[in-house]
């Protein structure tokens, strides 16, 4: 095995890279949020609300966010404490007032985003919910009784592909068909998306001309669409086809936007191959995401076993959090499984120092 | 010149009264009119919440701008409240417009009463639940358009009569 090279692409050690942070969009979660809690956390310092990206709120329990890989509680004041001391406990009503308003009074309007247990809100914001479900004659009917919120700040981190794009580019103007592996929480639909956002760009310095992209985004994650704006940029040539099933969705975009590569979140299911050997079919490229820990991982898992073996994939990207959230681990040729890592991400490499500053400036 | 005094004062008399009576009985007709505007609206909110699922600060804003704007303001109204004040319960905004429905439109309390009784629900709940709910509403304006249809014919001509009538029983007893 070649000498492990990791990365943090999220962080913001990139050097020479078009890294760019999104002005955080804080004040208009804080809009969001009951008055009580919207007070308290407008009170958190500075430095926190830049970095803050869960919201946590369960009914008779402590206030808390997450952020960086590790949870606070917060107390009145907004300040934050590793342990349970003096906390802001959250009422019943909290909770239903902000999940009020986080779907602006109109349960009907999300009633499908409730269903798969999360609503998307305005900024790409995703809301996860649970609670007491009820069944109906076609599943899920309603979560009633709202028991917790956790209120997932999206925060696009463009430029962070600029690194990997060389990798999946295939001379002189296509790409290979890619795939993401990674845990969850590692940063693969982050990767995801501003890898299309790269493609339907295009990058001058590769001599990589854009192409047209279509995005089947199921969960609303890649774009987080809007009433139908993207409020992530995925670039000039991407038509994104919102909340609709991939192996439908794959159909739809061969079918109706002649896209040259399509990408898409989590596939798995045996629908989702067969539509990627129809899109394969039709000349498009493929760019997806998997759950899994590594190759291994991934070749143990029934349907996927098949489109690996077949070799479909050209290129298969592997994040995990040793390093920190976002790190890749390697990327392998889909052929032989060997690593094409090279040199440069050496300049990448996260530092332990810069992580444990983090901690300290919390407190 | 005495006499001419008489005409020009019992004319007065009549007329005023007449208005009255236009007045008093105009109020039936006003309500009827109300309540099928209302309709109109509930039936816009409707196909706004049940087809397009479109959430309620912009459904009442289309309610606003595609409805007749003599009833359709108080839909503009509650989605004004709703947006400034971070209310628990939309229907404390409905409440809030109590007294403009009051002060405003030509309701009786009972007609009142069906527009809160669709503020406690509506939003609350998914499109089937919310469908049944607007069919409920909307059948009860209806009873409620039958009524105002029924006391309209009978009123309406009473008080107009009466109102010209009582003028010129008033100008007989003072000539």
């Amino acid at each position: 095995m070649k000498e492990q090279m990791n990365t943090n692409f999220l962080k913001k050690s990139y050097g020479n890279s078009k890294f760019q942070r999104n002005p955080t969009k804080y004040k208009e979660i804080l809009e969001l949020l009951d008055s009580d809690i919207a007070k308290i956390m407008d009170k958190i310092p500075k430095r926190v609300k830049d970095k803050v990206e869960e919201i946590r709120l369960r009914i008779g329990r402590p206030l808390m966010i997450c952020l960086e890989g590790s949870d606070y509680f917060l107390d009145k004041r907004g300040k934050l404490n590793e342990r349970d001391r003096d906390s802001y406990i959250v009422t019943e009503e909290n909770i239903k007032k902000t999940f009020r308003l986080l779907c602006n009074y109109s349960v009907y309007a999300v009633e499908d985003d409730i269903k798969r247990g999360f609503i998307t809100i305005k900024g790409g914001h995703r809301i996860g919910i649970t609670g007491k479900t009820v069944y109906g004659e076609k599943g899920i009917e309603i979560i009633k009784e709202i028991a917790s919120l956790n209120i997932r700040i999206a925060r696009e981190k463009v430029g962070i592909s600029n690194k990997v794009i060389k990798y999946i580019i295939k001379k002189p103007n296509s790409i290979y068909n890619t795939l993401i592996v990674s845990p969850p929480q590692c940063g693969k639909t982050t990767l995801l998306r501003d890898l299309v956002r790269n493609i339907s760009t295009g990058v001058p310095k590769l001599n990589f001309r854009g192409l047209k992209v279509g995005v089947v985004d199921e969960r609303s994650e890649i774009g987080g669409v809007f009433k139908g704006v993207p409020q992530n940029d995925l670039g000039p040539r991407t038509d994104i086809l919102d909340g609709c099933k991939k192996h439908d969705g794959i159909m739809i975009l061969i079918r109706a936007m002649s896209p040259y590569v399509i990408a898409t979140d989590e596939i798995g299911d045996k629908k989702d191959i067969k539509a990627i050997h129809e899109s394969l079919k039709a000349g498009v490229k493929i760019i997806a995401t998997v759950h899994g820990e590594n190759i291994n991982d991934i070749k143990t898992k029934p349907n996927l076993r098949q489109i690996i073996n077949e070799k479909i994939f050209k290129r298969i990207i592997i994040l995990d959090n040793s390093k920190g959230v976002g790190t890749i681990k390697d990327i392998l040729d889909g052929n032989n499984f060997k690593s094409i890592l090279d040199g440069d991400f050496k300049y990448a490499v996260y530092t332990k120092n810069n992580w444990q500053s983090h901690d300290c400036n919390i407190m | 010149m005495l006499f001419i005094l008489k005409i020009i004062g019992s004319l007065m008399i009549v007329i005023s009264c007449s208005f009255f009576g236009f007045y008093l009985g105009s109020r039936y007709s006003k309500r009827l009119n109300n309540l099928i505007f209302l309709q109109n609206c509930i039936q816009l909110l409707e196909s706004e919440v049940i087809y397009s699922a479109t959430p309620l600060p912009e459904a009442l804003d289309n309610v606003y701008r595609k409805g007749n704007k003599k009833v359709s303001f108080i839909f503009k109204e509650i989605k004004d409240h709703l947006k400034s004040n971070k209310v628990y319960d939309i229907y404390d905004s409905f409440v809030y417009i109590k007294d403009i429905l009051k002060n405003n439109l030509h309701l009786i309390d009972e007609d009142i009463e069906i527009i809160l009784s669709l503020g406690r629900v509506l939003g609350s709940s998914n499109r089937d639940d919310q469908q049944k709910h607007f069919k409920l509403v909307l059948k009860q304006i209806q009873t409620q358009q039958k009524e105002a249809e029924e006391k309209k014919k009978k009123n309406e001509k009473l008080y107009k009569n009466l109102g010209v009538l009582t003028g010129l029983a008033i100008v007989i007893i003072l000539l």
